[in-house]
């Protein structure tokens, strides 16, 4: 009896020896989320199969069976995958055998069906040695892959605009660089020190902003960052942040998602033809969706899907603005208030306090029935609702901030206020802002697409999701896909800002450092 | 023994800047008679004896000589420190005020030590009220005259009652920023309501008659002091558009909202608490994963497109659930509720895993299970008891968006609540109808925060010693 106990309580240990050799594993946890993902999309498009006649779009189902055998395909392979790097790691080897690696070639390919979760597991495979700057080239790689890939929906159309081609060739041209950063950070950049043969790779990633693509961008940074760190011994803060923040592998596809829309909305303007979205072509007015058109026609004829990718930076502009404009007020008169307190502090509080007690959208409605419908006017209305959300952030971290010693001995220097709020108080108190502000440009994009369903949010022929999804719900018995896909945009780009929020929260977290 | 709880409240009372400022409001005679007492009493007192005869002391005035050097020191220090050059005059008169001020202090003790070793009592306003209030005579005739003041002082005896009370008070404040800031948005509005309604083809004189009558020609401040007597009276006159009575309609659709408000509410606190709950008690499992990720999704869902979905789904598609709202019907209130309800839920179920996962490991829920209490008991009496008050935070403030969301679901589902009465009439703008759309859900949300504020003392013993002492 007591035998049989000690075994069992063996085995629990070994049980929980190996779950944290799994986890610890970024093999083990990219493949499983990439075929338990996968698993719930072939069930979806299953069910897909049997609804979209319900939905409309006849012409779409022989492709989404196929759709759904490829996908089976990528879910059983897998599967067999994952049920090999759990094996090894738990085996005797404890680690990844070199075939097992090399099935990663197989998984990368997928991407072509817009399986993003079998690349990262692929490529995460194909290495042995992975550091921060192989995954950024990775990831910066898979945006530019995703954009060449959605704008190539485009060719299905009889006329394309004139600068697509310039536009796929950009990105391919890209791509193919980033491969060959792919290459170089792995040949350069081990060590504390990244490789002096790097730099002109690291211009090159610089570079990336103006296609949008951010991963990229925070490679070349990361990489000067380092070359010009002086003290070897002592890390950069910012770098260790980005570091613990890809720990968190649901918080990267939040900030991939994230990277994707910036990445299409400035690439939408070379690949995509802006007339489609605002033009009125009452011949096709709601057709269904086809090949062609894949999310259909809303009632003035105009492509939805179009629309919706248009949509994307309108959506990005007013989250990004909206949220900026309150820091920024609502930052300093928070930091005035809990710096001097007396009564400015109170002034301030009671002005907030008043700001405060309207519920957000009824203010943002206020404002705009006074200014009228536009999107400045949308912009100035929830940047004032939010300010004193962000003002009472700030006031309640320079409070704590400012009773801490190292105030105490700037001011017994003789520093100015404005050199301790700005030098000392303020780097010191960003961080839930920042977590604040990534939760906070969600929940713009929510607010402004339900202004714009209300019909006071952006001027009603603007492609924004809010505008579509009015004009979906009017023809949801009849044509339900027009309100369909915009809020299943809007859901993503929200729900990717939460992930990544969430991410940066841990990753910000001062008890980890 | 009343009339010494009586004499003690009005002493603390009048220590108090702001309260004292309420009792010569409120108690006026009372607090007139009072103070033409201590007025004529003070100065010729045994106390003021005493402390007359000391200050003439010799030794006293030594002292002050001191605290003069001492005080010249530290103020000609104080500027070497700060490089600051201050001229001899400016010093001495600096050194002298330090001087005056600890010396008027070491009076005051040294006379208050000797007048209680005397037996005498210094004379105050509180003292006079109290010798006053002995006088039956007095008192009858006070109550009488002042019973505003008496009031308060009842409330103020209460602590719970002297906070709602200072809250009450802070919230009229706040809404008369809110009315204010509402009023003047829309005073400066390039909008013109006059216009919208009459067209472009109305001349200056139709223009000009429609201001004249709903008072749009007057002054700001005339105007603005309307608002605020028009919306403490409940008398909005009527709307700009289709001539109806404005409190009417805010009247008969205020209740539709609140309907659905607290019917989502309900909904969100079935799901969000045991999600939570379960989430906190298991961390990292299967079903916390799960949960957590459809609580994120419910964030970031817009209430209006799940409601399309669903009316897509249920009531086109399967027909189960009629699609648009009937007051009276309560089948037809199961969509919308559910649909605030689960957007809702998702940051209250957040909520009630983290503040639950931080009280899980304190040494009381320790102690708790090694006593040998059973896991029910501890889960929801000691983990979620003590983790309640961040739980509650969360809800007060889901009323306000609710309140605020109200326009959309209510667009949504077709309901003729008082948000899409706002909507509908903004574009005028029609003035009164937006203004007291916004100032009073503003109202019921500050009103419902003040309830969660006071629910915190029933459920947080330490807040309510907290406010007892307050």
């Amino acid at each position: 009896m007591a035998k049989n106990q000690m075994t069992k309580n063996e085995s629990l240990y070994l049980k929980k020896v190996n779950r944290r050799k799994l986890s610890g594993s970024l093999e083990y946890t990219t493949s499983k989320l990439a075929y338990q993902v996968t698993a719930v999309l072939v069930f979806a498009l299953v069910i897909w199969q049997i609804v979209l006649p319900l939905a409309g779009g006849k012409e779409l189902s022989t492709i989404s069976t196929a759709l759904t055998a490829v996908y089976g395909v990528e879910f059983l392979l897998q599967l067999i995958t994952v049920k090999r790097i759990e094996k090894e790691i738990t085996g005797a080897a404890g680690e990844i055998s070199n075939t097992t690696r090399k099935l990663g070639i197989l998984l990368v390919p997928f991407v072509v069906t817009g399986n993003f979760l079998l690349f990262i597991a692929g490529a995460m495979l194909l290495k042995k040695e992975k550091n921060l700057e192989y995954q950024l080239a990775v990831y910066s790689l898979l945006v530019n892959i995703f954009i060449i890939l959605i704008s190539l929906f485009n060719l299905f159309k009889e006329t394309l605009v004139d600068t697509f081609w310039l536009g796929i060739g950009f990105y391919t041209l890209y791509s193919v660089l980033n491969l060959v950063i792919i290459g170089a950070v792995s040949k350069y950049t081990f060590g504390k020190k990244p490789d002096k043969k790097f730099m002109p790779f690291a211009v090159i990633c610089l570079l990336g902003i103006a296609l949008g693509n951010v991963f990229s961008f925070v490679l070349g940074l990361i990489t000067i960052g380092k070359y010009r760190n002086k003290n070897e011994e002592v890390s950069v803060e910012w770098i260790d942040v980005i570091k613990r923040l890809f720990r968190n592998y649901t918080a990267v596809i939040g900030m991939f998602f994230v990277v994707l829309f910036i990445g299409i909305s400035i690439g939408s303007n070379l690949t995509f033809d802006y007339d489609l979205a605002i033009a009125n072509n009452f011949s096709a007015r709601l057709a269904e969706p086809s090949l062609m058109y894949p999310f259909g026609y809303d009632d003035y004829g105009r492509c939805v899907f179009t629309r919706i990718i248009f949509g994307a930076s309108i959506s990005l502009i007013v989250g990004l603005v909206s949220t900026i404009v309150p820091i920024i007020i609502g930052g300093i008169l928070g930091a005035i208030a809990g710096f001097y307190g007396g009564t400015r502090d109170n002034a301030i509080m009671r002005v907030m306090d008043v700001l405060n007690a309207v519920p957000s959208i009824l203010l943002a409605i206020a404002i705009i029935a006074a200014f009228g419908v536009s999107t400045m006017n949308l912009i100035l209305a929830l940047s004032v609702s939010v300010i004193p959300s962000y003002a009472r952030t700030v006031r309640a971290q320079v409070l704590g901030i400012s009773n801490q010693e190292f105030v105490e001995a700037a001011k017994a220097c003789g520093a100015k206020n404005g050199t301790i709020i700005f030098k000392h108080i303020i780097p010191n108190s960003l961080a839930p802002v920042i977590v604040q502000a990534t939760m906070g440009i969600g929940s713009a994009v929510l607010s402004t697409s339900s202004l714009s369903y209300l019909g006071i949010g952006v001027e009603a022929h603007v492609p924004e999701w809010g505008n579509i999804l009015k004009a979906g719900s009017t023809f949801l018995e009849t044509n339900p896909y027009i309100a369909i896909y915009p809020g299943l945009a809007i859901i993503i780009i929200v729900l990717a800002f939460n992930f990544f929020g969430d991410g940066l929260r841990d990753a910000l977290d001062p008890k980890l450092k | 023994m009343k009339g010494k709880k009586m004499k003690d409240t009005f002493a603390r009372m009048y220590r108090s800047p702001q309260y004292r400022i309420w009792l010569w409001i409120l108690g006026f005679f009372t607090m007139l008679a009072t103070y033409i007492t201590y007025k004529s009493k003070k100065g010729k007192d045994t106390f003021a004896k005493v402390k007359e005869e000391l200050r003439g002391r010799q030794e006293l005035q030594d002292q002050k000589e001191k605290f003069y050097q001492d005080a010249l020191v530290q103020v000609r220090k104080k500027n070497e420190y700060f490089k600051k050059t201050v001229s001899d005059s400016e010093v001495e008169k600096q050194a002298k005020a330090i001087a005056e001020r600890n010396f008027e202090q070491l009076l005051q003790d040294k006379a208050q030590e000797k007048a209680e070793m005397q037996g005498v009592q210094e004379i105050t306003v509180a003292s006079c009220y109290a010798a006053l209030i002995g006088n039956p005579v007095f008192m009858i005739v006070s109550i009488i005259l002042s019973f505003p003041m008496y009031i308060l002082m009842i409330l103020f005896m209460r602590p719970i009652a002297k906070y709602v009370t200072e809250r009450l008070f802070l919230m009229i404040f706040v809404l008369f920023g809110v009315t204010w800031l509402v009023f003047t948005i829309l005073y400066i509005a390039p909008m013109d309501p006059a216009l919208n309604i009459l067209g472009q083809t109305a001349t200056q004189e139709q223009i000009d008659s429609f201001r004249h009558i709903y008072g749009l020609d007057q002054p700001y401040l005339t105007q603005l002091v309307n608002t605020f007597k028009n919306l403490i009276t409940f008398d909005l006159g009527n709307a700009y558009q289709g001539n109806e009575p404005v409190m009417t309609a805010i009247m008969a659709k205020f209740p539709i909202t609140m309907q659905v408000t607290f019917s989502s509410m309900i909904v969100a606190l079935i799901i969000s608490i045991p999600a939570g709950i379960i989430s906190a008690i298991k961390p990292y499992s299967s079903f916390d994963y799960i949960a957590m990720f459809i609580a994120l999704l419910g964030l970031s869902i817009p209430n209006f497109w799940l409601g399309l979905m669903m009316i897509l789904a249920i009531s086109v598609n399967l027909g189960l659930l009629p699609a648009s709202f009937q007051p009276g019907n309560w089948m037809t209130l199961i969509m919308p509720a559910i649909v605030v309800g689960t957007g809702m839920s998702a940051s209250i179920a957040r909520m009630t895993r983290s503040s639950m996962l931080e009280v899980k490991t304190s040494d009381y829920v320790l102690t708790a299970r090694a006593k040998g209490l059973p896991e029910k008991k501890v889960v929801l009496k000691h983990i979620l008891g003590n983790a309640m008050i961040p739980i509650i935070t969360m809800v007060g403030m889901s009323f306000g968006n609710l309140m605020g969301g109200a326009a959309v679901t209510e667009k949504v589902f077709n309901i003729n609540g008082i948000g899409s009465y706002i909507v509908a009439k903004q574009s005028i703008p029609d003035i009164p109808v937006v203004l007291a759309g916004v100032v009073y859900i503003s109202f019921v949300v500050s009103l419902l925060n003040l309830i969660v504020d006071i629910l915190y003392a029933f459920i947080d013993p330490r807040i309510k010693s907290k406010m007892k002492n307050y």
